[in-house]
């Protein structure tokens, strides 16, 4: 008996001596959004493990999932996610919870150059001069994504002259945006917008692209709230025009997928939209009815949604796995690696990458894109701009549905966001 | 005598307590935990438990907003139920004079109650989207007009109780059938013999017969629909406005994207409370019935 225990004996210490050599690999795991930007960066972790020796694990959920999966962890003893992709909209939440670890000491102390993000990506995140919780990871900043063959089809430029007196152009006002996509769906044959309404983060998002091309804005200077100004009531008044009278039908039920669908089957003049969808629509193979005859532009007005993801690292994982984490932001985000994902179609955050000669010889339309990213607005940030969402995103379904008047559901989003920033 | 009773007591809960202790443990200890949570201070961003006695409970019934997804639901689970058991007991009475492929009707029945409400739901969206989806496609080429199934706040929520009743109503079915399969064969017999038709046989015989198992159908039915989230977060995530938001949305929205667990769960005490208290009624009025 003991010469057969023996042996068994000596293989399982042998296992798990051999396992636990095996264990001191650090693993990282992050919760990230199953968009483009993700399966780019899933390519390229093969060079990062090589290059490291630490192993990465993306699992991959949509955008409404992940919210409530990264919270659950962050609450607990310790996160099985320990490197984080964390949206624009949840950086105040975050780091007022205390669930993220401060990356500026990890920045000083491995010399990691922050001057080379655009700064509005930088203060979109809540980054300041005395802490960093999240390093910039993709933009997505939001402007107009345009059919150019509709504008230039003769017969519609001379329709659109005999009915308004105005030439068929690129519009330059949200106004003219409106009237535009209002008389493309009359005369044009195709939706004028096609618009996401879904209540919540769809219509949030879309609406506040009007509202800061109409000139209003949620906060002034001081922080105060100045949504229930009369630029927001212009915003409102045209985001209902647009739904009723040049989106689609549906559009108040739309999403992001809804539109880009219509978009891409040449069914829409225009989409308010995320930047980096033109590559999407502008592509033969995928979208070969509108491929070439489509062009992005800053918001009509001049100033659109800004958004963007970061890089973050859980405070209740072990100190060696935040190490790692820290790691993997730096190369993710270097220079050379970033140059490699825009070339495959990844929304920078580095100005450099913008500018760089390779990216634009391959997207000439990142010289526009820059200027999106630039002149984007931000979306108050706080502790509870995700419930911020959801209030705005119900005033203006109300308002868009003709159940609640412009004024009562502008006067009820600025009040609900008074409410919430004193919470 | 009374030994062998006391014997058989403590033998019966010795059989029980191991599904009793799983159950306290799997059911009891989140229910006593969130009621816990509802009676606290204690949100996602301040996760610490004092007591605030009823202050989140007042908060939630001083909410508007509160009142409208508490009427939302009120008529969402009645209209469903309703819908359900008509539905149902017509299918389950056709299906009692069905003699061949009677396996099959019900193995084809029982489909939809086997899907997830999740998938029930993507797949809806995809039948209803507005511009793609096969149904508007068919109402387009017989020359009518494009409906927004789920965009119109005046149709959206009869749509949400239409999928709902397409779901459930097989359940129903089974339990019906069930019910009506057990019905005695000898009081239609002495009906017959007095000479009552088919609709009085149904009327005096079958429906009060079957009011035991109807009940109950009734009563699961009910509790199910008043917890219903899955159909809602897939296809409206409460809109157009608030016309879709059900009780539960309620509670979920105020617990993770207000981060007020307290408040959230109070919401969610206050829907388990009705739900309570429509199961007590139902059951009482059942024990009536039976005494």
């Amino acid at each position: 008996m003991k010469k057969t225990l023996l042996p068994f004996a000596l293989g399982l210490t042998a296992s798990l001596w051999g396992g636990s050599v095996l264990a001191d690999g650090v693993t990282l795991h992050a919760l990230m959004e199953d968009v483009p930007e993700t399966a780019i960066i899933e390519k390229m972790l093969p060079d990062f493990e090589k290059e490291t020796g630490i192993k990465v694990e993306f699992e991959k959920v949509g955008y409404g999932d992940m919210h409530d999966k990264l919270v659950a962890q962050l609450v607990g003893g310790q996160s099985y996610y320990n490197l984080l992709e964390v949206d624009f909209l949840w950086a105040g939440e975050f780091p007022a919870a205390g669930w993220l670890e401060d990356l500026k000491p990890y920045a000083e102390k491995t010399g990691f150059d922050t001057a080379a993000f655009i700064p509005s990506t930088m203060e979109l995140l809540g980054n300041t001069d005395a802490a960093m919780p999240l390093v910039p990871m993709y933009n997505y900043s939001m402007g107009l994504i345009y059919r150019t063959d509709l504008l230039e089809d003769p017969a519609l430029q001379a329709a659109y002259k005999a009915q308004t007196g105005k030439d068929l152009a690129a519009p330059t006002t949200l106004a003219d945006y409106v009237a535009i996509a209002k008389f493309m769906k009359a005369e044009g044959k195709v939706n004028g917008a096609a618009m996401q309404g879904q209540k919540g983060d769809p219509n949030a998002m879309e609406f506040s692209n009007y509202l800061f091309a109409a000139g209003g804005d949620y906060l002034d200077a001081d922080g105060n709230v100045v949504l229930a100004s009369p630029a927001g009531e212009t915003a409102l008044g045209l985001y209902k025009e647009a739904i009723t009278t040049a989106a689609q039908t549906g559009a108040l039920s739309a999403t992001l997928d809804d539109t880009m669908r219509l978009m891409c089957a040449g069914d829409a003049f225009s989409m308010v939209t995320y930047w980096w969808m033109l590559p999407q629509i502008d592509n033969a193979e995928s979208c070969p009815d509108v491929a070439g005859k489509v062009a992005l532009s800053v918001m009509p007005g001049g100033h659109g949604e800004s958004g963007g993801w970061g890089w973050g690292i859980a405070k209740n994982v072990p100190q060696e796995e935040k190490d790692a984490a820290w790691q993997f932001i730096t190369w993710v985000q270097s220079k050379d690696v970033a140059v490699a994902r825009a070339l495959e179609g990844h929304a920078p955050v580095r100005a450099d990458v913008y500018t760089d000669p390779a990216v634009l010889a391959k997207y000439p339309f990142y010289k526009d894109a820059m200027s999106v990213v630039e002149s984007g607005k931000s979306f108050p940030i706080f502790t509870y701009s995700a419930q911020y969402e959801d209030t705005l995103g119900t005033q203006v379904s109300l308002a868009a549905s003709g159940d609640a008047t412009i004024p009562d559901a502008l006067a009820a989003a600025a009040s609900g966001l008074t409410d919430l920033m004193k919470k | 005598m009374s030994t062998k009773v006391t014997d058989t007591a403590r033998i019966g809960w010795g059989f029980a307590a191991p599904g009793l202790t799983m159950l306290a443990i799997v059911m009891g200890l989140p229910v006593f935990y969130a009621a816990a949570i509802s009676l606290s201070s204690m949100t996602l961003i301040r996760p610490a438990l004092s007591f605030t006695g009823l202050a989140n409970f007042a908060q939630i019934v001083s909410e508007p907003l509160f009142w409208n997804s508490l009427l939302i639901t009120l008529r969402y689970s009645v209209a469903t139920v309703a819908g359900e058991f008509l539905v149902g007991l017509a299918i389950a009475l056709m299906l009692r004079q069905v003699v061949t492929l009677r396996g099959v009707y019900f193995a084809l029945l029982t489909l939809p109650m086997a899907m997830s409400p999740v998938a029930v739901a993507l797949i809806w969206r995809m039948l209803l989207q507005p511009n793609l989806g096969i149904v508007n496609q068919t109402l387009a080429a017989m020359g009518l007009p494009m409906v927004d199934w789920l965009g119109d706040s005046g149709l959206a929520l009869k749509t949400m109780i239409f999928i709902d009743i397409w779901q459930q109503t097989s359940f129903v079915v089974l339990l019906l059938s069930a019910g009506l399969a057990s019905l005695p064969r000898e009081p239609y017999e002495a009906a017959s013999v007095d000479g009552a038709g088919p609709v009085q046989q149904f009327w005096y015989i079958t429906l009060p017969l079957l009011r035991p198992v109807a009940m109950i159908a009734v009563v699961i039915q009910l509790i199910n629909e008043f917890r219903t989230y899955d159909l809602i977060y897939i296809l409206t995530k409460g809109g157009p406005g608030v016309s879709t938001e059900l009780l539960s949305f309620f509670a979920y929205k105020r617990a993770f994207q207000g981060l007020a667990l307290n408040e959230g769960s109070a919401a969610a005490f206050i829907l388990l409370l009705i739900v309570l208290l429509i199961t007590v009624v139902f059951f009482f009025l059942l024990e009536r019935r039976k005494n």
